[in-house]
């Protein structure tokens, strides 16, 4: 009988992040030229003329939103996202994995989660909602969260500072003059800058199930890396607290030109958007979900009904339809 | 305290950190005399009154290098939002992480990230214990819970952390003056006009060939070895703007004119670690005379704006 599958724990868990089995890419800061410049040229090519002066932001999630169906992406422009037990579990597990790496403790999960979103402006309307959910769901909600922090505290070891852990690190490259910014936000940077070998390694944490789409937004972060550093990050890791799997996948050149391709690719749809120029609607397993359905032909027809469904269901707890984890890149 | 930095843990440290610290460090190549800091100070004198005496009574417009960028943006940049102000852990972020940068920097900690917890119990505990604030927000973060402290903890490390990876401490003679009191100047006016300039780290460097009278050497802090010329250097979010040039002016502008009997800095640097950009400036009066037509500029656009709001 096979044995039951463990997560990665401690020392074991942290040599996994420090070992990707392949030579960490050498120090090449003609690379980040070169990606500059093949990016630059290639946005520049496509910026409309009537594009406003303001740049046009790409994230992490509005390069998926946007290359998943545009009219999705649009309709997700508008309105305050509506908050959900998955977008609440996810913004107090990053908020406790940050304060594990700080202090290397969390106390009482719900509270101490709780106090570190308060101090969110941004997260107000999350805070005031999980306040007023009903006692039943608020208690699922803790449950989800004391678990998946007793993993965080039992698996994760503490990180030597001597590393020079950073949490939720911004990371921006500008690109086609300005026109277009690459931003996002990283939930857990270490090492140092580059000497002579790539030396960073990059963490997202995920409180909800494996998605395809988490490796693309992993290269998106390595992209950005690399146009901002003389290296790209030597590994990119995607940390699922629900579970304790532990994606980690090390960086080559042909990942970040893929990365790139992938970035063109949504930056000129924003692009084109950013003119009001019409969103192509292209049906998908969200449709479902979308704001956008009670107006989507396409999406009614996937569907077959024109009502979105409710987000706060149960079993976004689990992740299955986590349209967002939350952590948009704040602007 | 130790008068060297050296500290064991950036042994390390990349190629362009180390350039961009010895460009900082180098003997400076431009000087400013005080002629033409005090043509610049007569040129703000002569238009700046006059783009305020409209304004309500007691009325004060205050610039900063954050005012100057708003004011690019046009009139929805430069309004005022009249919220009361309450302590986030974005307002504690830059004092509490230079005070862990000067903590590395004196040996107490290794990196920022292990000075930061430290530093902050210490200001509470004399705050407690003394009344005396050294920050500020010593009776706001006591009063915090352990999830709550952990975010602003979080924040100041990082920021440290970029400011701590992006120089090479290794090359300072001795200790920079980390923080410090913002350098202000107050423009004589009926409605006050206050320029106000914040640096993250100044350091003393050695003049120019020009100026290099007395023999002064370079590499000192401004404190421990006055020399004839100082260089700057700011840390900035985001990206550098177009105009990044006339921005890192405006430090040493202010810098100039808060005291006659200071150097004018020769020097200006600006860290954008979220970019990974780095930005220099030699400061000569081309570049003293563009940061005080932006800094005109700015004022008339608030002052604009102000009036209309009111109108």
């Amino acid at each position: 009988m096979p044995e039951e599958w463990q997560p990665l724990a401690g020392a074991d868990l942290l040599e996994r992040l420090r070992v990707t089995g392949r030579p960490r890419p050498a120090l090449d800061p003609t690379m980040s030229r070169r990606l500059h410049d093949r990016l630059d040229e290639a946005l520049e090519s496509c910026i409309p003329t009537e594009l406003g002066p303001a740049p046009v932001v790409v994230t992490k999630d509005r390069l998926t939103q946007v290359l998943t169906c545009e009219a999705h992406h649009v309709a997700s422009q508008f309105g305050e996202r509506r908050p959900s037990q998955a977008i609440a579990c996810g913004a107090l597990i990053d908020s406790l994995f940050r304060q594990l790496v700080v202090t290397g403790h969390i106390d009482d999960a719900m509270a101490d989660g709780l106090a570190a979103l308060t101090l969110d402006d941004h997260q107000r309307a999350l805070v005031e909602w999980i306040n007023q959910l009903p006692a039943p769901q608020r208690s699922e909600l803790a449950m989800e969260v004391e678990r998946q922090a007793a993993g965080l505290v039992a698996r994760w070891p503490a990180l030597s500072p001597e590393w020079l852990p950073r949490t939720q690190e911004p990371i921006k490259a500008s690109l086609a003059g300005g026109r277009v910014l690459l931003s996002a936000r990283i939930d857990l940077a270490v090492g140092r800058p580059a000497v002579d070998h790539a030396s960073v390694g990059i963490v997202e944490l995920k409180s909800g199930k494996r998605r395809a789409e988490h490796r693309a937004d992993l290269h998106f972060y390595s992209l950005i890396e690399a146009l901002r550093s003389p290296a790209p990050p030597f590994m990119v890791a995607t940390y699922y607290s629900r579970t304790g799997e532990l994606d980690v996948e090390p960086v080559s050149e042909d990942l970040l030109v893929a990365a790139a391709r992938r970035t063109v690719a949504g930056a000129e749809a924003l692009l084109r958007l950013a003119t009001g120029a019409e969103a192509h609607r292209t049906p998908n397993p969200l449709c479902g979900w979308c704001d956008a359905l009670p107006t989507c032909g396409p999406g009614q027809e996937r569907t077959g009904t024109s009502i979105p469904q409710d987000e706060s269901g149960g079993d976004e707890l689990a992740g299955e339809v986590e349209l967002s984890d939350g952590d948009e890149e704040w602007q | 305290m130790s008068s060297s930095p050296h500290p064991a843990s950036s042994a390390f440290v990349s190629p362009s950190v180390n350039a961009f610290t010895s460009q900082l460090l180098a003997p400076a190549h431009t000087c400013v005399d005080d002629v033409a800091r005090q043509s610049v100070r007569d040129h703000l004198l002569s238009a700046v009154p006059s783009l305020v005496d409209e304004l309500p009574a007691g009325d004060q417009v205050v610039i900063t290098l954050p005012v100057l960028r708003q004011t690019l943006l046009g009139p929805d940049g430069t309004l005022r939002v009249d919220e009361p102000f309450t302590w986030k852990p974005a307002f504690v972020r830059r004092s509490l992480g230079l005070a862990a940068i000067e903590s590395c920097l004196q040996h107490r900690h290794g990196t920022p990230a292990e000075a930061v917890g430290a530093v902050a119990d210490e200001a509470v505990a004399t705050w407690v214990r003394t009344g005396w604030r050294t920050f500020h927000w010593e009776p706001w973060y006591g009063g915090l819970t352990v999830g709550a402290r952990s975010v602003v903890l979080a924040e100041a490390a990082t920021w440290a952390t970029a400011l701590w990876s992006g120089v090479d401490w290794n090359q300072f003679a001795s200790l920079p003056t980390t923080g410090g009191p913002d350098d202000q100047w107050i423009c004589t006016a009926a409605r006050t006009v206050r320029l106000k300039g914040r640096s993250e780290l100044r350091v003393g460097i050695t003049a120019p060939a020009c100026c290099r009278a007395g023999g002064h050497g370079g590499g000192g802090s401004e404190d421990t070895a006055p020399g004839p010329s100082m260089a700057l250097l700011s840390v900035s979010g985001g990206i550098p703007s177009e105009d990044w040039q006339t921005e890192l002016g405006f430090l040493a502008l202010v810098a100039s004119l808060r005291s006659p009997s200071r150097p004018v800095p020769a020097r200006v640097a600006g860290l954008w670690p979220d970019a990974g950009a780095q930005r220099m400036i030699e400061v000569d009066a081309g570049i003293l005379g563009a940061a005080a037509d932006r800094v005109i500029a700015a004022v008339s656009e608030l002052a604009a704006a102000r009036r209309n709001s009111v109108a």
